[in-house]
């Protein structure tokens, strides 16, 4: 039984370090930049106009979040690239300088423009007391270049700010020779293009000192990032997300086994009955019911003084009070709680009660059934003893596996009675750019499935010993 | 996991609904299976804001089939009614489509939820709205018209695109098998580096005209070069190494184990929660992208299906016979073992497609995924969250994605106990 555990535990490290690797690249491919999301909910830099020192905080920023290193350890890329380039930290750049160097594959001359750009605002800063309508449009322009890689476009800012340099004598003394410089270093950058660069592949070798790797170290230690969105740590906010989850998951799944195997064990004794035919229809039309229209329904309908129907309160978990005593609490919860565990119930219900039919239909059907009818047993010790006991094994395992399907099910049903588990957090997530709430839950939600997988595997060896001596069977 | 897979079948072809099939749902669910077809097709004609046929000022026009070539480039419309309000034109006689708006069509007088029970301000009954209309006066019969097409489009194309994953991958696991599929170490070599080349060459190398040019096209360009690698790299390099003894050599590829971990990756993600997390990095979100991302999720039923059924299938006499006579293996596999293996691809992409549509339902509905102006069931029904009282925008749309559901798992039931027979 341990060897084939172990086996079964060592077969799904590579699963779950394919599914850590397919989070971790979603989450790289999110849009928004994280530094300046983080920015913005600090007071100081938000509201100073300074953009060096908007500047200094945004690489400081990146530093602190681990931008700074490169993405991955090992790094496929096209000659045109340097292998310093996740040095540069700023989003917008990078990728204007990505499309750069897609056109043009000359990595110094890109280099040397860039560089010009920023050399050039430096400059630009320092003729701050000149503050008229010539320095702001020359500025505006030269800040458009960093996010500019069409050649139209550059064109366009370069001749703007050579227009508006002609005129103002000022801004021609102070910075001329810093916007020749751009000129020139965009003309040299389009000159000695190498596009063939961009056909050449490299591969750099970073170590361990990447993204990935302290990602996944800080996902093992429990240390899973913050949430862009209020700075809290993404464990904690998971955590308290997840009481709730399991609280109407688990009620749900509770009640919808209690119902189930009375429904589907009759059905099965009582195959092609009118009760069966009925039951049967009734379950696959339950089993059909989109659970995010009941659940809406369910709010219209029960929630809503409109219809002369308003029993339940329609959102949240209700807020007890300090000196509430456990009974007004416990009002209070099932009140709440009620129509979301109702939704996820009934869809579970129907599922597994389809499942007990199958499972008892099939036990009834074996020889030892008969064997105790045969030997004068009564109805019902036949059916419980030894019929139901054998059909109960694929719903151990079916336990197993359901858990993982209802977290998921009850996106739905938390999105709609506002309920504060794991769907709704991954959904208000997702609405506010949260990226690592969002891969945290997307990695958590896998490594509970593998778990539920585990289990059930375990289970069925368990309970059958041909699985785990004769190996799998295929 | 596999005898989990195998009980799972064996339980679903016992399953309690086999004998209900005989009788007249599934009559029903073909029936209503096919009104949906249809709906989907000629929405056009069941839903617009153009009359049929009309004489106006004398002539005789068809402007609901003229707005389709309009639409195709065929044909334009005159100047006199390039943009005009065809509600308030003076016509000689006209015949109208059965609801005379279309899903997006604004009637500014109806607007701000009125329901289809409460007085509405028209100058003529036929052009009430049946079932009522929602916050920016949209039909939401019209809307339903148009949902169906969405629905049809995310069920039928979703599939077709899982259908064909979970075909390929599933007969390959399940007639190969762990021991079965040998190739020439130069062929391996060969593919390998050819893959390599080809994740370079056409999307590493294409970053730039990726990222700024159509990208269906440059996808497909880059689709083009990624199989033209992987081929040269199979034909040639293979032919090639293949003249040296050592490179003829034959390895055993474990096609199952590797197909049964990539399914077991997929299916430890819940593909509601990959779903809601790969569009929300999605830029440009359309129809389009949703249908290949539940396709590209969804195949793993069916190829547990195929490859169950193949796993059967391998060990028949016949299978055995065609082996004798000389057949290569992919023969057999295609024009012998697959064909009988396609009922229960049928069957499941029944029940695929439900989920298909429940789950773009869903992102619809939470309006994640989907652009703004397209109608469809759930994003109708998203409408109720702002305005509680509208219950005919959730009772009318949830019905049909209700209806819809249980249809294709009646049919799928149905099919299965055809198969079982």
């Amino acid at each position: 039984m341990l060897s084939y555990f172990i086996k079964r535990l060592l077969l799904f490290i590579p699963t779950l370090l394919v599914i850590s690797l397919l989070a971790f690249g979603l989450n790289k491919c999110a849009p928004g930049d994280p530094v300046a999301q983080f920015l913005s909910l600090d007071e100081d830099s938000r509201t100073s106009n300074d953009y060096r020192r908007y500047r200094q905080a945004y690489q400081d920023m990146a530093k602190r979040l681990g931008l700074d290193k490169p993405v991955f350890y090992v790094q496929v890329g096209t000659a045109a690239f340097p292998d310093t380039f996740h040095r540069i930290l700023q989003v917008d750049h990078r990728k204007s300088l990505t499309k750069l160097v897609g056109q043009y594959g000359c990595w110094p001359e890109i280099q040397h423009y860039y560089r010009g750009i920023q050399a050039a605002e430096v400059a630009l800063l320092q003729q701050r007391s000149k503050q008229n309508d010539a320095y702001i449009s020359t500025r505006t322009a030269l800040l458009q270049l960093y996010v500019q890689y069409q050649d139209g476009p550059i064109q366009a800012r370069l001749d703007t700010m050579s227009a508006v340099v002609a005129r103002d004598s000022m801004l021609r003394e102070g910075w001329g020779s810093h916007l020749a410089q751009l000129v020139s270093a965009y003309g040299s950058l389009k000159s000695q293009a190498t596009p063939e660069q961009n056909r050449r592949p490299t591969i750099h070798w970073h170590g361990t000192n990447n993204q990935y790797h302290h990602w996944l170290a800080g996902i093992l230690r429990g240390d899973w990032g913050k949430s862009y969105h209020d700075e809290r740590p993404v464990f904690d906010k998971i955590k308290d997300a997840l009481r709730w989850t399991l609280v109407i998951n688990l009620l749900s799944i509770v009640l919808a086994y209690l119902i189930a195997i009375p429904i589907g064990v009759y059905s099965a004794v009582y195959a092609g009955s009118r009760f069966d035919r009925w039951g049967n229809f009734i379950l696959l039309i339950l089993y059909s019911l989109p659970g995010f229209w009941v659940a809406i329904l369910l709010t219209i309908f029960f929630t809503n003084p409109q219809y002369g129907m308003d029993w339940f309160p329609s959102m949240g978990v209700g807020e007890p009070q300090a000196g509430d005593s456990w009974l007004t609490i416990l009002q209070l919860r099932v009140s709440h709680l009620f129509l979301p565990v109702l939704a996820i119930t009934y869809g579970s219900l129907a599922f597994v009660a389809r499942q007990v039919r199958g499972s008892m239909a099939q036990a009834l059907a074996q020889d030892y059934v008969r064997t105790a009818r045969a030997k004068g047993l009564p109805e019902r010790v036949v059916i419980w003893r030894h019929a139901f006991r054998n059909a109960l094994f694929p719903l151990i395992t079916l336990f197993a596996g359901i858990l993982p399907a209802t977290l998921a099910g009850s996106v739905v049903v938390e999105a709609i009675f506002n309920i504060p588990g794991m769907g709704l957090l991954t959904i208000n997530s997702i609405l506010n750019k949260d990226w690592p709430v969002v891969y945290a839950v997307l990695m958590m939600t896998a490594v509970l499935t593998v778990a539920g997988m585990l289990l059930s595997d375990l289970l069925y060896a368990w309970a059958d010993p041909r699985v785990r001596l004769g190996g799998e069977q295929s | 996991m596999d005898i989990k897979n195998e009980e799972a079948l064996e339980n679903k072809r016992l399953g309690p609904l086999a004998r209900l099939s005989r009788r007249a749902p599934t009559r029903w669910a073909l029936r209503f299976f096919y009104a949906l077809l249809f709906t989907a097709i000629f929405g056009d004609f069941i839903a617009n804001d153009k009359p049929w046929v009309c004489q106006l000022e004398g002539q005789l026009r068809f402007p609901v089939g003229q707005e389709l070539l309009v639409k195709a480039g065929l044909s334009r419309w005159p100047s006199n009614l390039a943009n005009v309000s065809w509600r308030t034109l003076s016509y000689g006689w006209s015949i109208w489509p059965p609801i005379r708006y279309k899903a997006q069509s604004l009637d500014i007088q109806n607007s701000n939820f009125v329901g289809p029970l409460s007085e509405q301000r028209l100058e003529d009954w036929r052009f009430r709205h049946w079932l009522g209309s929602d916050r920016i006066g949209r039909d939401t019969a019209a809307g339903l018209v148009a949902g169906a097409r969405v629905a049809v489009l995310v069920g039928l194309l979703a599939m077709a695109i899982a259908a064909l994953i979970g075909l390929l991958l599933g007969s390959l696991a399940g007639f190969f098998g762990d021991q079965g599929l040998a190739i020439s170490r130069a062929r391996l070599a060969g593919g390998l580096l050819g893959l390599l080349a080809g994740i370079f060459y056409g999307f590493i190398a294409r970053v730039y005209p990726l990222s700024t040019g159509p990208l269906l096209w440059e996808l497909g360009q880059s689709l083009f070069w990624f199989l033209a690698c992987v081929g040269v790299g199979v034909g040639v390099l293979g032919f090639v190494l293949g003249r040296l003894a050592w490179w003829r050599k034959p390895v055993v590829l474990p096609v199952d184990l590797l197909v049964m971990r990539l399914i077991e990756i997929i299916d430890a993600i819940p593909g509601l929660l990959l779903l809601l997390a790969v569009m929300a990095i999605v830029k440009e979100p359309s129809v389009w992208v949703v249908v290949a991302i539940i396709g590209l999720i969804g195949w793993i039923g069916i190829a547990r299906f195929v490859r169950a059924e193949l796993l059967r299938i391998r060990s028949m006499e016949y299978i055995d016979a065609a082996r004798t006579i000389g057949l290569r293996e992919f023969r057999i596999l295609w024009r012998h073992a697959l064909p009988n293996a396609l009922g229960p691809v049928i069957t499941s992409v029944a029940f695929g497609a439900a989920g298909a549509i429940l789950l773009e339902a869903f992102l619809s509905f939470l309006g994640i995924g989907m652009p703004p102006d397209v109608v469809s069931w759930g994003s109708q029904i998203q409408a109720v969250r702002t305005n509680i009282s509208a219950w005919w925008l959730a009772v009318f749309p949830g019905l049909a994605i209700f209806m819809t559901v249980a249809v294709l798992n009646i049919l799928g039931e149905g099919l299965l106990e055809r198969e079982s027979r």
